[in-house]
């Protein structure tokens, strides 16, 4: 199977679900999973291949790099594209039944995701960071209050805002390159861009791919979204397409930046939004806030993995997305019964004790208490810091603790507040609807605990691959094109 | 002044000196001869045998980004009709506009379908294409609608067109992508230049599309007008 | 030579312009009409940036005459095609962004932007600080908050 079904299926599937739910609403209710459980064994195939074969590019319409647009399909994208679906999929659990335009976007939104993994071309991702952005406000204004919409109209305003500015990043490039494909960009990009021109577009295309990526000053959009939006779209995009931005401005940094001062960049707003979006999350007294603004820290974490050059912070910040990944959506998910002022969880063991003890476990994770999975995470990214010889990136691993100190402070208080006896308020008790996914991915997340080993040891095999510039260029850049001074035709 | 309109002017003053600055470095050396721009003038005519450049770049070369923009479009109307839901069957509807209008409009119909179609089918050899002559169409059946609300275009006809123009699309891509194992690849024979089907399949894409941004243009606009009328 | 370097300047600025208009609109005004009006200019600005960059000295429109490649100089068609997906990417945009001012203003009656940021606050406890779109996330508001609750 072709790389393209990935991003085809569900594209095609979204166009004809309306038709289907006309005709019948069961087979509707169940198109959507159906494609998503094809694709994902689509990537599942694509995974085995690749790992025999090593990485592949693909020519969209049979024009080879970089006159047309490539694919490019690793490790790598393939793990993203398999998160995306994977997480919609698991969301999908317990969703009711007739909800056309809900699932319409929701597909549209995986076919975007896995574009975006996978995709070659600096237009071409601006094309497929519309798609999902576009999507996105209609869902999260699709619980149908007036808080939702309004929103979600400053959500959009920030975020068409920081599509511009992307598209002129990429226009600053294209006018410094003549190129958008991003081996062409590789190939050149040490002579043509290792200059104040391309660090501009980098900021550029940094502050439209924040806005996604929830990176520091253009992440206000969040509390306000994830408090109006229904659990399952807060879920959606605060623990998954966030990841895909930052998986953008990676392979920028790879491919593109990697010998400027860019990674830097990247490392202060990620110091900010961690020392920002802690602070905030100790002061807020909502439930739906306090995590919005923990998601925002743990981007920051992301961000200043991703900042880390070379293997070694890919390997933390892969290691740190998917645990993210993991965590935030099944915590959201517990927000559908628990969502408002804090004091309304008092009680909360009493209750549900199965969903107090998911609470604990993911918080647990999240802080990174040494078992579970997100002490690795954590260990992963203070180990690939220290290497750095560079002031800034210890500082990192000090921003780093003390955020750590101040995540475990909020979440034991929100735990004593759950076991204090009831008094006159009681919290409700989470319906097993909403409960189905983060059942699912806490199994999933005791599972990592269990193969920690293998996983580790995946996670480098990526990292290496993903790290290797030369690779992509040769399996891409057709050879011809092998050459920096300008040629005439 | 506070500290958000603070931020937003220094945000304001960088980016207008940083634009400043990336002139002075591109305005005096844009004549790339080595982009893959150049690479596109000489080769596109001998490849692809379409006359247009624009349009071949569109419909060929970067195929994909039309059809990222296709589905843009798309889910602007999903999303606008989630956020919009239905419309009251006893909602009040605009008032008429009047004798003259409605009269206008409905003689400029014929006409304004003659007109897109035109400018879609001549964007294969001259300037005009896809995005101008579907505006057009689009134009062509909003303009009753603007004369006489009460009478709204058929929802059932216009997302029955939609989704057939898109279904075409996906289909011809579909059957690209098992002839040559490549998306959007090229299907028809080459022909001649300056014939409206030569360049391969690149004509049935220009009308699919340019029909598809018509119908989708209109049934953006619908679906805002009858929200007003519902109010 | 020095004719079309002053066009092509010209219209640098004129992108340029029109950007930080756009943006200037979208930042400082608190009327989502006309936040909506500086995201029409910004992308306007931004098309104008890169149908500008494709512009070479004396070109002509990239369309063989008579199925033969014209003698003179032809623009870069690159960026006008990526300025026509872009074109319509902005209008979709736009498009559900009226859509939700619409309901926005069923529901509040009001398209202030701080006045809707304190209505939300209200409804939904999100600590707003500024009413606009782009500020810097203060914690000492929040910070405000709790004392006044642990003052009542």
């Amino acid at each position: 199977m072709n790389g393209v079904w990935l991003v085809a299926l569900p594209l095609l599937g979204a166009f004809v679900l309306p038709m289907i739910y006309r005709r019948h609403t069961i087979v509707g209710y169940w198109t959507g999973p159906v494609i998503l459980i094809i694709n994902l064994a689509i990537a599942m195939g694509l995974w085995q291949r690749v790992s025999a074969d090593g990485t592949h590019s693909i020519a969209m319409g049979g024009f080879p790099a970089p006159v047309g647009i490539t694919f490019y399909v690793d490790k790598l994208a393939l793990l993203f594209a398999i998160m995306v679906i994977l997480g919609t999929l698991i969301l999908w659990l317990g969703k009711k039944m007739g909800e056309v335009r809900e699932e319409t976007l929701l597909l549209l939104i995986v076919a975007g995701g896995c574009g975006l993994a996978l995709s070659g071309d600096l237009f071409n991702i601006y094309v497929f960071y519309e798609i999902v952005a576009v999507a996105s406000y209609g869902l999260a204004a699709s619980r149908g209050t007036g808080a939702g919409y309004a929103a979600s109209i400053r959500f959009l305003i920030l975020s068409a805002l920081g599509s511009s500015m992307l598209l002129l990043g990429i226009a600053l490039i294209y006018a410094m390159t003549g190129t958008l494909n991003l081996s062409h960009l590789a190939y050149l990009a040490p002579q043509m861009l290792n200059n104040s021109v391309g660090l501009v577009a980098f900021a550029l295309m940094l502050i439209g791919l924040g806005v996604k990526a929830e990176l520091f000053p253009v992440n206000t959009w969040v509390p306000e979204v994830y408090a109006t939006a229904p659990a399952r779209i807060s879920a959606l995009l605060g623990g998954i397409v966030s990841k895909l931005a930052l998986l953008v401005v990676l392979r920028l940094l790879v491919l593109i930046y990697a010998d400027t001062s860019a990674p830097l960049l990247l490392l202060s707003l990620g110091i900010l939004g961690v020392i920002t979006g802690e602070l905030a999350a100790l002061r807020s007294s909502d439930l739906r806030q306090v995590l919005a603004y923990s998601s925002i820290g743990q981007l920051g974490l992301v961000a200043i993995a991703f900042a880390i050059p070379g293997p070694a912070g890919i390997i933390a910040g892969i290691a740190l997305a998917l645990h993210h990944a993991l965590v935030k959506p099944a915590l959201f998910m517990l927000t559908e019964a628990w969502g408002g002022q804090l004091n309304r969880l008092v009680g909360a063991a009493q209750v549900s004790m199965l969903s107090t003890l998911l609470f604990i476990v993911l918080a647990l994770s999240l802080v990174g208490i040494p078992p579970l999975p997100g002490f690795l995470a954590k260990f992963l990214l203070l180990k690939g810091a220290l290497a750095v010889e560079n002031g800034w990136y210890h500082t990192a691993i000090a921003v780093v603790l003390i955020a750590t100190v101040i995540e475990t402070a909020y979440f034991i208080r929100i735990m004593r507040l759950m076991f204090q006896s009831k008094t006159q308020q009681t919290a409700d008790a989470p319906l097993m609807r909403d409960l189905k996914p983060a059942l699912s991915l806490v199994v999933l997340l005791l599972i990592s605990v269990l193969t920690v080993s293998p996983i580790s040891q995946s996670l480098s095999a990526i990292a290496e691959e993903a790290a290797d510039k030369e690779v992509y260029i040769n399996k891409t850049l057709p050879s011809d094109w092998h050459h920096l001074e300008k040629v005439e035709w | 002044m506070n500290l958000r309109e603070i931020s937003s002017l220094v945000f304001i003053v960088w980016l207008g000196l940083l634009l400043g600055a990336v002139l002075k470095i591109v305005a005096y050396d844009n004549i790339l001869t080595g982009g893959v721009g150049t690479y596109i003038l000489t080769h596109a005519a001998p490849e692809l045998g379409a006359e247009n450049i624009v349009t071949s770049v569109l419909l060929a070369y970067r195929g994909l980004d039309t059809l990222g923009e296709l589905t843009v479009l798309f889910v602007a109307i999903t999303a606008a009709g989630l956020v919009l839901g239905q419309r009251r069957t006893d909602a009040p509807s605009d008032s008429d506009a009047g004798f003259i209008l409605r009269t206008a409009a409905n003689l400029l119909f014929p006409f304004l379908i003659i007109l897109g179609t035109y400018i879609l089918l001549q964007g294969h050899f001259s300037p005009g294409g896809v995005f101008q002559g579907g505006a057009i169409l689009a134009a062509a059946f909003f303009v009753p609608i603007l004369a006489s609300p009460a009478s709204p275009l058929h929802h059932r006809v216009s997302r029955l067109v939609e989704g057939l123009v898109v279904a075409t699309f996906m289909i011809i891509c579909l059957l690209a992508l098992f002839s040559d194992d490549a998306f959007l690849a090229l299907l028809l024979g080459k022909g001649s230049v300056s014939q409206l089907f030569s360049a391969y399949s690149l004509p049935l894409l220009h009308i699919v599309i340019g029909f598809q941004i018509g119908t989708a243009f209109a049934g953006i606009l619908a679906r805002l007008q009858e929200t007003e009328a519902s109010d | 030579m020095t004719e079309s370097a002053g066009i092509i300047i010209l219209s640098y600025c004129g992108a340029i312009g029109l950007i930080l208009l756009g943006v200037f609109a979208m930042v400082m005004y608190r009327h989502l009409i006309r936040i909506i009006f500086g995201l029409m200019l910004l992308e306007a600005g931004v098309n104008l940036f890169l149908i500008t960059i494709g512009y070479r000295a004396n070109a002509v429109a990239p369309i063989l005459v008579d199925g033969q490649i014209p003698a003179a100089a032809m623009v870069d068609p690159i960026p006008q095609a990526m300025v026509l997906t872009a074109i319509v990417i902005g209008v979709g945009v736009q498009a559900l962004a009226l859509a939700l001012v619409v309901k926005t203003y069923q529901a509040y009656r009001t398209l202030d932007t701080q006045e809707l940021a304190q209505k939300l606050a209200k409804e939904t406890g999100v600590d707003i600080i500024e009413g606009t779109p782009v500020y810097l996330p203060s914690p000492l508001a929040a910070h405000k908050q709790i004392l006044e609750e642990k003052s009542t």
